[in-house]
């Protein structure tokens, strides 16, 4: 009992065009499990599940194949097609009261394919009827009722009965949560898991990601028909390995994300193909990304490569050559020219010091593309110069670098020039980072002037400007001659914001960005501070003391103390449960909760035990001679001996 | 404030106080809309007679035909259900309006149910079969069709099949001073019945064709349209059990917009076959100014409308749940 989805393309054909609906699809799903379908609107997911009942539409073309229970699915044969919908595969279509005929009982609705299927007597089929819609909640009351007299969840209730009322194989569910309380939700999850009980498997199709982690057994990403990532849904949150998956994953206000929503940039609905008469009347085929803001000459999909490379955080030059094809790393399927999220900046054991005081002990961390990292800790505790040195600024005594897959070290001694277009830095204090000669547009010019890079005096200009666009400034000449005393702290930070993204580095790294600014001015830096992020699909590596504002805007948190990092894991996890003391610690203070201990104090490493004993109410022997190392306790990385979380759960 | 209204005062109550009200209307109107008809009685009866009537004797005459009675006085003729003595046949009025009733119900009624059943199947067919030739040229043809007048189809008939040919007979509903069976009969009014019938059902037919071709094009594309495919169902079962029975209600609507036009409808027809129907009798009575009569017959026409329009809505409600809970 199983459903195998073979090499499935799906075109809707148009007249001249074709829209792409589904391009090469591969899935199994095997008795007894569930296989979630995510994607986008327009994605393909609703297609999938109405190929799979033989229901598209007469315009729609059909390759590869569908087997169910073993046999291929015919879809010119309309009395096999027949025989095998309901029977085999049911489905819950989405948007609820609008897929029951309004004319008949539920009940009559329910019994309807007993009646005419099967040729049950009317009798028998509607005592059925009633029987496994009292299961579902439903009294003799609503059983009589007509559609639009029940309440939505009630009628997701009667779908999912008429929906199982011949016991099929398989079972289809199309959105069954959208719009609904949460009660109800919990009572689709319930018959998802009694489904799989009953070894029949559920093909899940969703927008709500958490509802599939929870649900389901293997989740996969489809986007604009393809599958981008198959994975197990227990990674779903915290390893995604496809860029998109992480951006919807980002997009999703899951129960226990702090962070703000980001979506994807750049929009996407479905694809469209058609011919084009060249001059010399030869006909190509090409793909239009179909928007309502696209010009049709400007919607141009990439016409090779990877169809997800105009919105992705990590596209390079390869994206473009040629299609990508799924394989398997680590467990997840992805559809990945560089084998999945990759690693933006990478620090392997790096230690500074500062004559004989150690600012930095050996420390490795790694920034993923299209991530936003933020460092945490306390004054003096090595954030900043650990930022300093992802930005190449300092240089480390030991350790190695690498940014984008290079040697960051070698790159800097050979050409700093280019390295230094990768990079952008917004510093703590604006107003002393700008030099108080230079005019808003002088200091927004200047990163360019010293690279070069433009031809004329109107160039540099639209350069400029375009880079206070991205900040909301005004771009009227009147405000690119005002120098920096005469703008408020908040415009100022952005005019430096502006300065570090006008060469379009790929990572942001802004140290204390808004810690001079007043909440009001700060919760505006910040927000623009993501949603640059989000469109222009930066990494980047946020400092700050403030792990409340930390738990707003970033995907993964690093806490530091005394040079070392002691906690290191998603943001979520972190504050929801902190592992170390010492995190829990700076989450209370955040609250202006009294610490209860004595005294504080703050430690300079010592190689000689934790640095934290002396704050620590946990501490025990071990913790005063030996230094913990950095262990993996549920999905992050905690340098303690005594953790506030076991180390046996999950 | 409304809904509390709504609930306290049952329904059929509101319903019965606007019928009630509309009855009202129309008795007023079919009191004083025919007397404002240019010319009388006395006129109409000797303007076209080899009598010359003296000053004296008109007067007379008009004094007994056009005496006035007051609305108050007419209206209580009606509750004793006396509906007066027609001037021209020389019988009471209600005797006439019974010995014609039959024979409009039986053309109008045949015509209006065979033209929506004929209307409603071809269509529900027709539109299931979407995009085919068939259905681009009923469509069409259906289109062309409803834009001739029914009085023009009905010369051509007759021209053709009466006249013409000599099939079917030009005039009357039974053949006059026949002894006939009670079988042969029937056949004799079917004969008699056969070209008005097609004159309507002609014309009233495409429109119902294209009504139910364009509701059911609607409801096919209804999402529980495709559950109902998702279930395996038998085709036929999915085209009238839930495609057609949603797409019936526009039709009945106009069937009953259409039982409106009973009267006028007839009236046309009537008079080009010579049909001794509700059509002729008003058209008879209006020649010659026949006051009582056409008072009777546009109220009880009329009212007969309003009775239809209350019964469609007590049918809604039985073909379609949602019009008693939508509010």
């Amino acid at each position: 009992m199983s459903l195998y989805i073979e090499k499935l393309s799906v075109l809707y054909k148009e007249n001249s065009h074709a829209i792409q609906a589904l391009e090469e699809v591969n899935l199994e799903l095997h008795s007894g499990k569930c296989l979630s379908i995510i994607g986008e609107s327009g994605s393909g997911k609703t297609t999938l599940a109405l190929a799979c009942l033989g229901l598209l539409p007469k315009n729609a073309s059909i390759e590869g194949e569908i087997r169910l229970n073993g046999r291929p699915v015919d879809y010119d044969d309309e009395k096999s097609l027949n025989d095998l919908r309901w029977a085999e595969i049911s489905i819950v279509f989405q948007n609820g009261a609008a897929n029951l005929n309004p004319v008949h009982r539920i009940i009559d609705q329910v019994a309807e394919p007993l009646i005419h299927r099967k040729g049950i007597g009317h009798e028998e089929a509607i005592s059925s009827a009633a029987k496994i819609l009292g299961e579902f909640g439903l009294g003799h009351n609503e059983c009589n009722r007509f559609p639009q007299q029940l309440s939505g969840g009630q009628i997701q209730r009667a779908l999912l009965a008429m929906a199982l009322i011949m016991d099929p194989d398989v079972l289809i569910l199309d959105e069954p949560t959208c719009g609904l309380d949460a009660l109800t939700k919990s009572m689709v999850a319930n018959i998802i898991r009694e489904t799989k009980d009953k070894n029949k498997a559920v093909l899940l199709i969703t927008h709500d990601l958490e509802f599939a982690e929870r649900n389901s057994d293997v989740v996969a990403m489809l986007y604009l028909g393809q599958i981008m990532e198959t994975l197990p849904s227990k990674d779903l949150f915290h390893s995604p390995m496809h860029p998109y998956t992480m951006a919807m994953v980002r997009a999703y206000p899951a129960m226990n994300t702090a962070r703000d929503l980001g979506g994807i940039r750049g929009d996407a609905f479905y694809r469209t193909m058609h011919q084009h008469g060249h001059k010399k009347g030869a006909v190509y085929r090409h793909t239009h990304i179909q928007s309502p803001g696209y010009e049709h000459e400007s919607g141009h999909a990439p016409s090779t490569g990877c169809i997800f490379q105009n919105r992705c955080t990590q596209a390079v030059d390869a994206c473009r050559l040629e299609p990508v094809a799924l394989e398997v790393i680590g467990g997840h399927e992805v559809r990945c020219v560089r084998h999945g999220i990759v690693d933006i900046l990478s620090l392997k054991g790096v230690e500074k010091k500062y004559g004989d005081v150690v600012a930095l002990n050996s420390t490795n961390f790694t920034i993923k593309a299209g991530e936003v990292f933020s460092l945490v800790g306390e004054t003096g505790s090595g954030k900043t110069t650990l930022a300093m040195i992802a930005a190449g600024v300092l240089k480390p005594e030991n350790g190695k670098r690498i940014f984008e897959g290079k040697d960051m070290d070698d790159w800097i001694r050979s050409d700093y020039e280019s390295f230094s277009r990768k990079t952008g830095v917004v510093f703590q204090n604006p107003a002393e980072a700008i030099s108080h000669r230079f005019t808003v547009f002088e200091a927004v010019a200047e990163p360019l002037r010293i690279h070069g890079l433009f031809n004329n005096n109107d160039e540099l200009n639209t350069k400029v400007k375009e880079a206070l666009g991205y900040v909301h400034l005004s771009t009227d000449t009147a405000f690119l001659g005002r120098y920096p005393h005469e703008l408020n702290m908040g415009a100022l930070q952005r005019v430096s914001i502006a300065r570090a993204l006008v060469l379009k580095p790929s990572l942001l790294i802004a140290d204390e960005p808004t810690s001079s600014l007043d909440p009001s001015v700060q919760a505006k830096v910040i927000k623009l501070l993501l949603e640059l992020q989000t469109e222009l699909g930066l990494s980047m590596l946020f400092v700050t003391h403030d792990i409340g504002l930390a738990r707003k805007i970033s995907d993964r948190i690093g806490v530091m103390l005394s040079g070392r990092l002691v906690e290191v894991g998603p943001a979520s996890l972190i504050i929801e449960r902190p592992a170390h003391p010492y995190t829990r610690l700076l989450i209370d203070s955040v609250s202006g909760i009294p610490p209860d201990f004595p005294k504080s104090q703050l430690t300079l490493a010592s190689n000689s035990g934790c640095p934290f004993t002396e704050r620590c109410n946990r501490v025990k022997d071990v913790c005063k001679h030996k230094n913990p190392s950095l262990i993996g306790i549920e999905e992050r990385l905690v340098a303690c001996h005594y953790p506030l979380i076991s180390k046996n759960v999950k | 404030m409304i809904d509390s209204i709504n609930h306290c005062t049952p329904r059929w109550l509101g319903m019965a106080v606007a019928f009630g009200l509309a009855a009202l209307i129309m008795i007023y109107l079919s009191y004083s809309l025919p007397r404002l008809l240019p010319g009388d009685f006395v006129i109409s009866m000797y303007s076209s007679s080899q009598v010359t009537l003296t000053s004296e004797q008109e007067t007379e005459l008009r004094d007994y035909y056009m005496e006035d009675p007051g609305f108050f006085k007419y209206a209580l003729r009606l509750a004793h259900l006396d509906w007066g003595y027609s001037y021209a046949f020389l019988m009471p009025v209600s005797a006439l309006f019974f010995s014609a009733l039959p024979w409009t119900l039986l053309l109008l009624g045949t015509a209006h149910i065979l033209s929506m059943f004929i209307g409603f199947v071809s269509g529900v067919e027709v539109a299931w079969r979407r995009d085919s030739w068939l259905e681009k040229g009923m469509v069409s043809t259906m289109t062309i069709l409803e834009g001739v007048p029914e009085i023009s189809t009905g010369v051509v008939l007759l021209v053709l099949f009466a006249l013409h040919l000599e099939w079917f007979p030009a005039s009357g509903a039974t053949t006059a001073y026949a002894e006939l069976s009670f079988w042969t009969k029937l056949i004799d009014i079917g004969y008699h019945l056969a070209l008005p019938l097609l004159t309507l059902i002609l014309a009233y037919f495409p429109g119902n064709f294209l009504l139910a071709r364009n509701s059911m094009v609607m409801v096919i594309k209804k999402p529980y349209i495709m559950t109902a495919k998702a279930k395996g169902l038998p085709d036929r079962r999915i085209r009238y059990a839930h495609a057609a029975r949603n797409a019936l209600l526009p039709l009945v609507t106009r069937f009953g917009l259409r039982l409106a036009f009973i009267i006028t409808g007839a009236l046309v027809v009537e008079r080009i076959f010579s049909y001794p129907g509700l059509g002729t009798l008003l058209f008879n009575a209006i020649k010659a100014r026949d006051l009582p009569l056409i008072q009777s017959v546009v109220l009880v026409s009329s009212l007969m409308v309003l009775a239809i329009i209350l019964c469609l809505e007590i049918i809604y409600r039985i073909i379609d749940p949602r019009v008693v809970y939508e509010h």
